[in-house]
Order: structure tokens, then C-alpha cells, then sequence
């Protein structure tokens, strides 16, 4: 998490020249959801409509992109945390429009933040079924009930980008082994409550 | 010979020989090697034992092993066939007697198969196919502190690794889970175990 430094407020600067306040928000919304590394191209888009050269526009990508993740990381939640980041000669009105831009933003980018944290693979959907077994080879008549479970899973979100890998495991389980992992997921529910409750 | 309850197939030849040869051994004896084999049925891994057993029990009768090898196959072909055919006691003491063993010792030998079927039927349901069976969990559940984008985060998350049978080998799952997801988890199990109960 680089720190912001004089070099990125002078950057901001740059948004003076945006032709809309929307635009400013815009450009907000898409340096914080970019990663370091699509932070080049989103420059050269934004290139254009701010009129500055390429250089010029990278460094404003950057600058932009540090600040919002930065009071993400921090979790300021008021306008004076959020006004205290910006030097003493900053733009005034260039101020108080991030300040309010990223106020309005910043749950949702908190959200946005955990959602993509790092974690093991996810579990997305859960489907289950009840059959009862007629034969088998090893018997010619019985009416044993199974349960089918399947489970989707995500691999993690950060290393599959945009296009999330989703694989679906079907396991079956007999009623002795459900009736051990109800146990299980009891102890845990019995556990999560008294962590609750402290 | 008529027609079998254990079996549809036709007999070995060498089974009346055996049955034969059944009916020499004295009432003990008989319940000796009874037990023998029940004990096997039982626990049919413990086949090192039931060797040890059968050897032992041929030294101290006086029998030798090859004979009393094929005498315990020609008997084990009855509760086999059974057992897949979900038998009575009945059944298995007339085919015993259809085969040539004595009436006494086919009663005796149906008796013990009656005490003993609940559990056989129980290990040949268990090794009935399963596929992908769950067949271990653990789960430890902690909360995030913090994290490279956000310096305080404060939120619970369960992970569960789920050992699953596939084929012959074991595979390790690894999920996470939200507490919401939990919470539905759960409910969705326990409707799970409703319905499995209503078809027990």
C-alpha cells in the first residue's frame, strides 16, 4: 500500500481540467476498482477526455488509485479523516468533490475489497438429493436411502480475474455420516453463538 | 436335487461330498467351526485369522487342512448367497438340507444365521457402491483481522475440508464459507436428515 505522496496531490490536480464532475466520479469509481497493474490502459483511456499528455495521465491513474485504496485500507469514515489526507494549498472545491465522491463510494468499495480478498476456494451454490438404493451386486433387494450432495465451488476470485473457475463436486453421503456431520455443524453453531455472545 | 433358495447357478459337484463328510464331524465340532465362520463372515478383513483359526481347529480334530479348506467353501457358498437374497432361516436350513447336510446340523447352522444376519446385512449394504462418499470433515472457523486492502476487517469465516473417497483414493476439499452460508448449510442438511429419516 504506498503511502500518498506530494507528487500524487499535485497529480490530483489534474482533475481540474476533467469536463464534468460525473467524469471525476467516473474515473474515481474505475482507479479503485482496477488492479496495479490495469491501472496503464485505464490511463490511456481516460487520456482524451482530460486532454493531458500520456505521462500526465498515468500519473493521475495512480494518484487516484492510491488515495481511494488508501482510505479504504485505513476505513475513514468522515469527511474531516477523509479532508486531513489533503495538503494545506490543495484545490478547495477539488477537495471537498473527492471527499464527497469517495464518502458516497466507500461502503460499496469496502465491500468490493472483501469480496475479493484472498481465502480458499469458496463455496458458491449448494444442491442435494434423497435417493434409496433398490440392489446392488452385493444385495438383490433393499430400500436404502442416500443422499446426494453437490457443492460449487469458486476457485479463489484473485487468481481467476474476471473469469472465475466454478467446479461442482457431488459427494454421497449415508445417513450415519449425515447424522455425524449435523454433530459437527452443531458443535459449530453451538460455538459461534457463545463467540457471539461474549 | 431341487431347486435351491441361495442360488439359481448349479452346485459344484464336490459340495454333496463335502456335506458328506460335514455330517462326520460331531455336534461340537460342528459348533466349533460354526462360530469359525461366522466370526469371518463378520469381519471379513480378518482373513490372516480366520486362516490361523481353520488351522488351528484342523490340528486339534485331527482333519487336514486341504479337505477342511474345501468343506468351508462349499458351506460359505450357502449364507453367501443368502445374504445377497436376503434369506430366511427357513431357507437357509432346507437348501443345507437339499445339499445333504443332516437336519440337526442345518437347524443349528440356519439359528446361528438368524443371529447373525442383521450384522451381515449391515456390511453388505456398507459395501454397497458409493460413489464419491464423504468420508471425513474438519472445519475450524476464525476471524479475518485484516488484510493487504483493508487494515481492519473483523469478519468470521468457516473453512471446512471435506475427505472424499473417490475410486480407491482419498481427495481433500477445501471450502470457505461465510457465516450466512453457514447458517443456510445447516438448515439444508437438517432438511436433508428429515427426509432421510421419513424414507428409514
Amino acid at each position: 500500500m504506498a503511502a500518498l505522496r506530494d507528487a500524487d496531490f499535485a497529480a490530483l490536480q489534474i482533475l481540474l481540467k476533467a469536463p464534468s464532475k460525473d467524469a471525476v466520479r467516473q474515473l474515481c469509481q474505475e482507479c479503485f476498482s482496477s488492479p496495479p497493474a490495469a491501472l496503464g490502459p485505464l490511463a490511456q483511456r481516460a487520456c482524451p477526455g482530460l486532454a493531458v499528455s500520456a505521462e500526465e495521465a498515468e500519473q493521475l491513474v495512480t494518484a487516484l488509485h492510491n488515495l481511494t485504496r488508501h482510505v479504504v485500507y485505513r476505513g475513514l469514515t468522515s469527511a474531516e479523516d477523509i479532508l486531513c489526507l489533503f495538503p494545506e494549498d490543495f484545490h478547495q472545491n477539488l477537495k471537498n468533490l473527492l471527499t464527497k465522491i469517495i464518502l458516497e463510494n466507500i461502503s460499496a468499495w469496502r465491500n468490493e475489497a472483501q469480496a475479493s480478498q484472498i481465502s480458499l476456494p469458496r463455496l458458491v451454490d449448494m444442491d442435494w438429493r434423497v435417493d434409496i438404493k433398490t440392489s446392488s451386486d452385493s444385495i438383490v433387494r433393499m430400500a436404502v436411502p442416500t443422499c446426494l450432495l453437490q457443492l460449487k465451488i469458486q476457485e479463489d476470485a484473485a487468481l481467476c480475474g474476471n473469469n472465475p473457475v466454478v467446479s461442482a463436486l457431488t459427494v454421497e453421503l449415508s445417513k450415519e455420516t449425515l447424522d455425524t456431520m449435523l454433530e459437527g455443524l452443531g458443535r459449530i453453531r453451538d460455538q459461534l453463538s457463545a463467540v457471539a455472545n461474549k | 436335487m431341487g431347486l435351491l433358495n441361495f442360488t439359481r447357478d448349479p452346485v459344484p459337484e464336490a459340495v454333496s461330498g463335502d456335506m458328506h463328510n460335514l455330517n462326520q464331524l460331531s455336534a461340537q465340532q460342528f459348533s466349533a467351526l460354526t462360530e469359525l465362520l461366522f466370526r469371518f463372515l463378520t469381519e471379513p478383513k480378518e482373513v490372516e485369522r480366520f486362516l490361523t483359526q481353520l488351522s488351528d481347529f484342523a490340528t486339534m480334530n485331527k482333519i487336514s487342512l486341504g479337505p477342511l479348506k474345501n468343506i468351508v467353501k462349499s458351506i460359505l457358498l450357502v449364507p453367501n448367497g443368502a445374504l445377497k437374497r436376503n434369506l430366511s432361516s427357513e431357507q437357509v436350513r432346507a437348501d443345507f438340507i437339499a445339499l445333504g447336510l443332516s437336519e440337526e446340523k442345518a437347524s443349528y447352522f440356519a439359528e446361528q444365521w438368524k443371529v447373525n444376519s442383521p450384522t451381515l446385512t449391515r456390511l453388505a449394504v456398507g459395501q454397497t457402491l458409493m460413489i464419491n462418499q464423504l468420508i471425513d470433515m474438519e472445519w475450524k472457523f476464525g476471524v479475518t483481522a485484516g488484510s493487504s486492502e483493508l487494515e481492519k476487517v473483523g469478519s468470521i469465516f468457516l473453512q471446512l475440508k471435506l475427505v472424499i473417497k473417490k475410486g480407491s483414493q482419498l481427495e481433500n476439499v477445501y471450502v470457505e464459507l461465510t457465516l450466512p452460508q453457514f447458517y443456510s448449510f445447516l438448515h439444508e442438511m437438517e432438511r436433508v436428515k428429515t427426509s432421510l429419516e421419513s424414507f428409514s
